[in-house]
């Protein structure tokens, strides 16, 4: 099954409205912020560390993450950004970036400039809260990386974060039939875990033998969520996904 | 090796248990490294994960990684031994 185009457009739109009740001009808005994009090939910084932030990044395609670099040459991801995802709605408030943030592969991205973010303040106030929102579920998602990465064995740790990924692809569209499209190598999944290649890529195996998990490049399938889920322990209360506000 | 030339290493795993026996994991997939010496580290890296995901019950145990190239031919091995006795008498804290 051929699903390179399974990202529907306007994942933004999609995350978004998790996090707010959006108005047609606020989508319309948003739609709009998006227009102009810019293609970046994999394996570059959209900011590097100690660089000046300026813009806010909103990936629309393709996979970028936030890194680290340690004084021994290893790499640490510290976050994943997927289709819909933006970075810190108010990084212009700080005066040099402490971490980098980079293509994993092919990105269709977006730049925000502060002048633009200062317009939304003003006149889209649900626009503020649902990147609002966006920003506490990125910081929720850290502390559970914390969580994964410091407490949960490996086979746990990869189920966990696939799970994530899944649950994350399905509220931007980008699940169809259990499966969905990331190129994660084995590599950037060593460098998130802080795991060995080795044990990452035996735990891989493992876990499609059991017919849990089949990666296959960038065609990731979970042919039965719930079973990997609870082999995890993974509970999607932090990415906050209930909509609250609409009931009431 | 030179380096940069990417080549197809393959980490089998060997557990033997003084108790349960040995269990073999065979690597179908591998991993491409571009120097002996990424090899080495990936395979001896991995057994400190290894004895801690699958802690023994028992006291005797032998983890092995063995580096195989695509021609099946066995260029690599490291193990780590996992020795736990009692000092005075077979096991004084009763559950």
């Amino acid at each position: 099954m051929e699903i390179r185009q399974m990202i529907p457009s306007d994942p933004h739109i999609s995350k978004l409205s998790y996090g707010a009740a959006l108005s047609a001009e606020d989508c319309a808005e948003l739609r709009s912020i998006a227009a102009v994009t810019r293609a970046v090939d994999g394996g570059i910084d959209l900011i590097s560390v100690t660089e000046k932030p300026r813009n806010v990044h909103l990936v629309l395609d393709g996979l970028a993450c936030r890194y680290k670099m340690l004084e021994d040459g290893r790499r640490s991801i510290m976050a994943l950004l997927v289709p819909g995802d933006f970075c810190d709605m108010h990084v212009a408030i700080l005066g040099s970036m402490d971490h980098s943030i980079a293509t994993l592969t092919h990105c269709t991205v977006v730049e925000i400039g502060p002048d633009k973010i200062h317009d939304l303040i003003r006149n889209f106030p649900d626009i503020i809260r649902a990147m609002w929102w966006a920003t506490l579920v990125d910081e929720a998602t850290l502390r559970e990386w914390i969580v994964n990465n410091s407490h949960r064995s490996a086979r746990k740790r990869i189920a966990h974060l696939f799970c994530e990924l899944y649950t994350r692809m399905k509220t931007v569209g980008g699940v169809i039939d259990g499966t969905f499209r990331l190129a994660l190598t084995q590599a950037v999944l060593a460098d998130i875990l802080g795991l060995s290649l080795v044990h990452v890529n035996r735990m891989i195996q493992q876990l499609r033998h059991e017919g849990l998990l089949a990666v296959q490049g960038a065609q990731i399938t979970i042919p039965d969520f719930p079973a990997l889920g609870e082999m995890a322990g993974f509970d999607s209360t932090y990415l906050h996904l209930s909509r609250h506000w609409a009931h009431g | 090796m030179e380096r940069g030339f990417r080549m197809r290493y393959f980490f089998d795993i060997d557990k033997f248990d003084i108790d349960d026996g040995s269990f073999s994991t065979r690597d179908d997939e591998g991993i491409e490294f571009s120097s002996s010496s990424q090899v080495r580290e990936a395979a001896i890296q991995a057994l400190p994960e290894l004895v801690r995901d699958e802690w023994p019950s028992r006291d005797r145990r032998v983890f092995t990684v063995k580096v195989r190239t695509p021609d099946g031919r066995y260029i690599f091995h490291a193990s780590l031994t996992l020795v736990a006795d009692w000092l005075d008498g077979p096991g004084r804290i009763q559950p």
